[in-house]
């Protein structure tokens, strides 16, 4: 495998696991968050500077990296996720701008626009591939556990939801801190693989790219982010011949599947094996019978 | 002491008494029956008693316990099941799923052991998808577990709002207008299956309707509102030869 090919699938995977930081925020508890690479941010600053200025096994950063984010996902929603949705949209707009120009002035400590640099190469690609894939499990399984029930419910009726005993509140919460974790996660996994950070990498096109991925392989589908990252990602590069026109070519087809498909690539269908065995069950099925009356 | 007690309840909305005094008392097997034109704050007092609303004034007691100063999931988890009027079933979820949603709040794993799935997990998926089946077959939905509620018709909608409201193990169920949209069989139908309910979930059940032969034939005390106010209480047959309440309401519809 050359360098190319290795740097492209262990980009994407990185990518992959930010889109699914916010699936069961956005995708599933309906909360827009177009912020959520802030928290990758802080992750992979937070975990860097600890690798770089105090030295600290890579571990070790890996576990403050991820904590501090979820710490950070406590102390912006409290306030705010008691907030209608909308509201609460805007606010995570407002974060992900405020954490890069936070990174921009502390230059002291973040290294500013010039960057952090020297961070040392940790995270190899067989790390990122089964990171990859332990998140896409964790996440599956909140989903079919009773918190994903209770975020689908919420983001149908929140007051339907209420009066069934569910506590809105304490349950955005959670699944606030959960997601923020995971893209924090997806941070330190970033800074150990590129040695290099500046914030202008965490910026709202980064945030909003992974809001795209969501919608256009399905809102309500797991499976649907893991494809239509793999996709989106990989397409730039198939369509390097066409240089500039790629990103037209890029766009106008992110356009006609949020068009004609405003439920994504996947709405709300997930890849599960019992269900493929009873597909190919019922068709056998269909077909003898028919078979025997003809 | 009654099951529920209420003691006294309003509301107003800006210049607007919705409701305006509000007593009530019902106990376990009891049917309450509310009704009254519409405007009359039937709803209100539902939403009340159900927390959706704070009250102004007033006292609610459950089983004993002070609920006047619950939150709505608080009311919910101490006993208080209900329907909607507007049928607001969770559509993003299969008809199980929107049964199973109301033994969700119980912690019977936490995020961390779901995510790893744990053991507690798994015992606790498998508890709850029982009591979310033995629910759905009470009102005879148990075909259409792996169905969107959409798909249904209406009249089955409703039975699901029924079964998801029973999921909470409720003291006290309250179904406003569950014979709404439903032909005259139907409503027969609705009768005995809210009686053999009432009996085999030992609870009581408040209901608000239009329908006059499901009122008369289910309840054992009815409630009569007007304006706000409550004008008439007693057994179907005292309603029926109230002259108060044959003047406000009674008589003056056409139907």
């Amino acid at each position: 495998m050359n360098d190319y090919v290795a740097s492209l699938i262990q980009t994407t995977c990185i990518t992959m696991i930010g889109v699914i930081s916010i699936f069961p925020l956005t995708g599933m508890t309906g909360l827009f968050s177009f912020g959520q690479a802030a928290y990758m941010a802080v992750g992979a600053y937070v975990s860097g500077i600890a690798a770089v200025k105090f030295g600290l096994p890579f571990w070790l950063c890996l576990v403050l990296g991820v904590c501090v984010s979820g710490v950070m996902a406590v102390i912006i929603g409290l306030p705010t996720l008691k907030l209608r949705k909308d509201y609460f949209a805007l606010m995570s707009l407002c974060l992900g701008e405020a954490v890069t120009a936070v990174l921009n002035k502390f230059g002291a400590i973040t290294g500013g626009a010039a960057g952090l640099s020297n961070i040392p190469k940790r995270a190899t690609m067989l790390m990122i591939v089964l990171s990859t894939i332990a998140v896409i499990a964790m996440v599956g399984l909140f989903k079919s556990s009773r918190f994903g029930r209770m975020s689908l419910a919420i983001k149908t009726d929140e007051l339907a939801a209420k009066s069934f005993g569910i506590n809105v509140f304490a349950h955005k919460m959670k699944v606030y801190i959960f997601t923020s974790m995971i893209a924090g996660f997806a941070g330190v996994l970033y800074a150990f693989y590129l040695t290099y950070l500046d914030p202008n990498l965490f910026g709202w096109t980064r945030s909003s790219e992974w809001v795209i991925f969501l919608f256009f392989g399905g809102v309500n589908s797991l499976t649907g982010s893991v494809i239509s990252t793999i996709f989106l990602t990989t397409l730039p590069e198939v369509l390097r011949f066409a240089s500039s026109a790629r990103i037209v070519m890029y766009t106008v087809m992110i356009l006609l599947v949020i068009n004609f498909m405003p439920s994504g690539l996947l709405g709300e269908k997930e890849f599960s094996i019992p269900k493929i065995i009873k597909f190919f069950k019922n068709h056998f099925h269909k077909k003898s019978r028919i078979g025997g009356e003809g | 002491m009654a099951l529920l007690k209420v003691e006294n309840i309003a509301k107003t909305f800006g210049g607007v008494c919705a409701v305006n005094g509000f007593s009530m008392e019902i106990d376990r097997g009891e049917v309450v029956g509310i009704i009254g034109p519409n405007g009359a704050g039937k709803t209100t007092i539902f939403n009340l008693i159900s927390k959706v609303y704070k009250t102004d004034c007033g006292k609610l007691w459950l089983d004993g316990t002070d609920i006047s100063a619950y939150s709505q999931e608080q009311a919910a988890r101490s006993g208080i099941g209900r329907t909607f009027q507007n049928i607001r079933l969770f559509t993003g979820l299969s008809v199980l799923d929107n049964v199973k949603v109301s033994c969700d709040y119980k912690p019977r794993y936490t995020l961390l052991e779901a995510i790893l799935s744990l053991p507690r997990t798994i015992k606790g998926k498998k508890k709850t998808e029982c009591e979310a089946v033995e629910c759905l077959k009470a009102v005879g939905l148990e075909r259409f577990a792996d169905e969107r509620p959409g798909n249904l018709p209406y009249g089955m909608q409703r039975r699901l709002e029924i079964a998801r409201a029973l999921a909470l193990k409720p003291k006290v169920l309250m179904l406003d207008e569950p014979a709404a949209g439903l032909n005259p069989e139907e409503c027969v139908e609705l009768v005995s299956f809210l009686k053999e309910v009432i009996k085999r979930f030992d609870l009581a059940l408040i209901i608000i309707e239009h329908r006059m032969d499901v009122v008369m034939n289910l309840c054992d005390r009815i409630y009569v509102q007007d304006f706000g106010k409550n004008i008439g209480v007693g057994t179907p047959l005292e309603i029926q030869n109230n002259p108060k309440v044959l003047a406000a309401y009674l008589g003056e519809g056409d139907d």
